[in-house]
């Protein structure tokens, strides 16, 4: 069988010339980290990759940095999703920031990308690493001197393990066969309901802890790619003042906050907030917590059918339940 | 009597309780339970320090704090004519002495940069000045290099002693410190008994060891002109810095970044002034009142922090650049961007790299 | 016991915010006042055009500020000045309501209502019902960090 690496670059040189730019992945400055990769040049396709560290969500430069709504020519955008990814770009067409027709999409199932920070924990001296995949259910890692394998339970992201939807909802071409996801629709809210049991007294606490990290370095917003108020985001506004300069916990945790409910019934749970935040807070089990209420409450899953329209822009006058 | 003394990997603890006594002891802990990432907390029982790796965030916030409180105000009316008021203002209070322990040469070295801008021109600024003069530092030699550290690319190096109070060099079981001035020289008495001459001739070899490691492999001292000569090549930041997401990590974790925003944060009729943190990679960097923003593209932000440290700094400050080299700006940047083949590109284009 | 409880509910006034909606429920607190219904003192109203101007980070905010309550009220559904206003409200109320607790705060501090401007009786009840409610659960312990001591907070708390 081809390596996914091969397919994934045949097949944008394939429609290549109808493209105006293509969004993938690249080996970043070490072995284990990818980077996001814009192709503009048939040229550098070769330079695309895809294997379990390529964890960055496309999805969020289609907005911020491309600006994907406003269109010179006819030409389109290739993009590469994994399962999670194409939910953004779905939740994205819902509301009506980008059109379907805009985009040449690569969709790739995927069996998780690895958590580097994990990894290390594990293993702090791995080095010279040559080849990482996903056999089964371990990671394996070849190195100039051995083969390591890990169970993925303890090297994913902490977002794959709960993953429902590995295989992207919309594409144009899908690079290798359908997976079955790994755990059902009733264990996808496992890890929240780990913070339920605590009493409420001990939630807050655990909020405190852990937010109280908080830089403010905004990662987890920019890095979001429901987050669409780019440079306008009322965390940052002096007029209207909602949060001061301040670091306190207050401010800390209104800010989570605002990021969390500003996407209530909008976020496609791609983890990337968590992912990317530096002080390595779980940010993506608040979102997911609104996720689940949404779900309960009004039956809606973000990013999943292009047509309907997320449900806290919408209302029904015989509403049932509230 | 000798410098050097050396302390078993079991007594850590109990040195690090006596040093708190006397002062603030900031040392390198884990973020939380299975989490990878390291910072720098005051030291208190039950710490657990951590220095088998670099921290996450620089130590730079025990003397340049996230957040600073330069005034306090209160307005106040007044009873016979409540169209004046009165403004009660208090100063900043004392800060309290504070050892770092633990912290690798490319963290103190960062300090190096906040001197030239706090310290060594006209205007010496007070805030940092007192914390800086009651901070002391407690170096590690730094053995446990990665793939983004870079420290002997801007001149420094694993066994870097400039700036640092005590240092620290890992022997088999433990720790021999030595004194490197008299301000860490007050402290040995408290910190521990003597070294034996095997211990100090093992402690030296390895200094020596590590001191000839070269960890980086470019030479990123001399890129001042290259920058200049680079700056209106739009392609080339366009393709370096595409997928920067404009985060404020790289200039939050960076030992030698030191920009800062001054606010009044007041509610009804008292607040206080604050300096706090602020990034060059933020829309609301450069804003200006009138709503012209002079770097309203990441790209331009990304350009002016690469030409701020390895430009704008060293035609400023004689030629130092303002870059430490611990590769944090790597390692936590979530699209991993590397600064090393941005400024070492500089030169010739990136279609030359094979 | 019974004395101590008495303290607690008639001593100190805790601060409860109330957001009310011009034209329903701000009415109805006057039509209360009006007619001279016994009312809570704890309350601290602040009229919003509509509860569809309702940011649910007004609740958050006020929570992690410093109210012990917050009480949002407006038209009866279907009922809208603008008609679908309170639409919006009701589901994004409902899902803050159910997500507080998550976050370690108790989704009794916040309450949202429906009242017109002629049931001043019903809005006396709500307004008496939640002050209870929140005087059981006493002063809202906020949020804390370690980081607090460090932003010179010294006005504030």
């Amino acid at each position: 069988m081809e390596d996914k690496t091969k397919t994934l670059q045949r097949e944008f040189l394939k429609v290549f010339e109808k493209l105006e730019v293509v969004l993938g992945w690249e080996p970043g400055y070490d072995s284990l980290h990818a980077t996001p990769s814009f192709i503009r040049q048939a040229k550098d396709l070769n330079k695309l990759v895809w294997n379990p560290l390529c964890s960055q969500n496309l999805c969020t430069y289609l907005v911020k940095t491309l600006n994907a709504s406003v269109r010179k020519d006819d030409k389109k955008i290739g993009i590469c999703v994994k399962g999670c990814d194409s939910r953004s770009l779905v939740a994205l067409i819902q509301e009506k920031f980008i059109t379907r027709e805009t985009f040449y999409i690569v969709g790739i199932p995927c069996e998780g990308t690895v958590d580097w920070r994990r990894l290390m924990r594990i293993e702090p001296s791995l080095k010279d690493v040559q080849k990482v995949d996903i056999q089964g259910n371990e990671l394996e890692v070849e190195t100039a001197q051995k083969t390591y394998r890990f169970p993925l339970q303890q090297v994913l992201e902490q977002r794959c393990l709960h993953c429902r939807y590995p295989n992207p909802i919309i594409y144009d071409c899908l690079i290798g066969e359908p997976i079955t996801p790994h755990i059902g629709d009733d264990q996808a809210y496992g890890d929240i309901e780990k913070i339920e049991q605590y009493s409420l007294p001990d939630r807050l606490k655990f909020w405190e802890k852990e937010l109280d990290r908080c830089i403010r370095c905004y990662a987890c917003r920019n890095a979001c790619p429901l987050c669409v108020c780019r440079d306008s985001c009322i965390a940052e506004t002096r007029t209207p003042k909602w949060l001061s300069q301040r670091c306190d916990l207050k401010e800390k945790f209104f800010y989570h906050m605002i990021h969390a409910i500003h996407l209530a019934g909008r976020c496609t749970e791609c983890g990337e907030c968590e992912r990317v935040c530096p002080m390595e807070i779980p940010v993506t089990l608040i979102k997911k917590k609104l996720n689940q209420i949404v779900k309960d409450l009004l039956d809606y899953e973000a990013g999943i059918d292009p047509q309907k329209q997320p449900p806290l822009l919408t209302f029904d006058p015989g509403e049932k339940g509230i | 009597m000798s410098e050097k003394i050396f302390i078993a990997q079991g007594e850590l603890t109990a040195m690090l309780e006596r040093l708190s006594k006397e002062m603030d002891v900031w040392v390198p802990v884990e973020m939380g339970d299975e989490k990878w990432g390291i910072r720098f907390l005051p030291y208190h029982e039950d710490t657990i320090v951590v220095l088998d790796r670099q921290s996450t965030i620089s130590p730079k916030n025990v003397v340049f704090p996230q957040v600073e409180t330069l005034l306090r105000f209160r307005y106040q009316k007044d009873d016979n004519d409540p169209s004046k008021q009165r403004i009660d203002l208090k100063d900043r209070q004392d800060v309290s002495s504070a050892l770092v322990f633990g912290a690798r040469p490319c963290d103190v070295r960062g300090f190096h940069t906040f001197d030239q801008v706090f310290l060594n021109g006209r205007y010496k600024d007070p805030y940092y000045e007192q914390r800086r003069e009651k901070t002391l530092f407690a170096t590690l030699l730094c053995d446990t290099k990665d793939s983004a550290c870079f420290c002997s690319s801007v001149g420094s190096g694993p066994g870097d002693r400039e700036g640092s109070d005590l240092w620290i060099v890992p022997v088999d079981d433990g720790y021999v410190i030595q004194a490197l001035n008299d301000k860490g020289r007050k402290l040995i008495p408290i910190m521990g008994k003597q070294a034996t001459t095997e211990q100090i001739e093992k402690a030296q070899r390895i200094q020596e060891q590590v001191t000839a490691k070269r960890i980086g492999e470019y030479d990123l001292t001399r890129s001042a002109r290259d920058f200049t000569d680079r700056f209106e090549d739009m392609d080339y930041w366009r393709d370096m810095v595409s997928k920067c997401i404009s985060c404020g990590i790289c200039t939050f974790v960076c030992p030698t970044c030191y920009c800062f925003n001054i606010t009044d944060e007041s509610r009804d009729l008292e607040g206080e002034r604050i300096r706090s943190w602020d990034s060059c990679m933020f829309y609301h960097y450069t804003l200006e009142a009138s709503g012209h923003n002079p770097r309203p593209e990441k790209f331009e932000r990304y350009r002016n922090r690469v030409g701020h440290k390895f430009s704008y700094f060293p035609d400023t400050y004689s030629g130092m650049i303002s870059c430490c080299g611990c590769g944090r700006c790597i390692r936590s940047c979530p699209v991993s961007i590397d600064i090393r083949r941005v400024v070492h590109h500089l030169k010739e284009a990136v279609d030359a790299e094979v | 016991m019974v004395n101590s409880k008495e303290e607690s509910t008639t001593k100190k006034d805790l601060l409860i915010v109330g957001f009310l909606c011009n034209w329903c429920s701000y009415g109805g607190a006057d039509t209360a006042g009006v007619c001279r219904f016994n009312q809570p003192t704890d309350l601290r109203i602040i009229r919003i055009p509509c509860t569809g101007r309702m940011d649910p980070l007004f609740v958050v905010k006020a929570l992690i500020y410093g109210a012990d309550g917050v009480l949002v009220s407006g038209c009866h559904p279907k009922d809208c000045h603008y008609n679908e206003g309170n639409f919006y409200a009701r589901r994004r109320l409902e899902v803050l309501k159910q997500f507080l607790p998550f976050m370690g705060i108790h989704t009794d501090r916040f309450r949202y209502s429906w009242v017109s401007s002629s049931e001043g009786r019903l809005w006396q009840q709500v307004v008496t019902e939640f002050s209870e409610t929140i005087h059981g659960l006493g002063p809202n312990p906020g949020v804390h960090g370690e980081s607090d001591a460090k932003a010179g907070m010294s006005f504030y708390t």
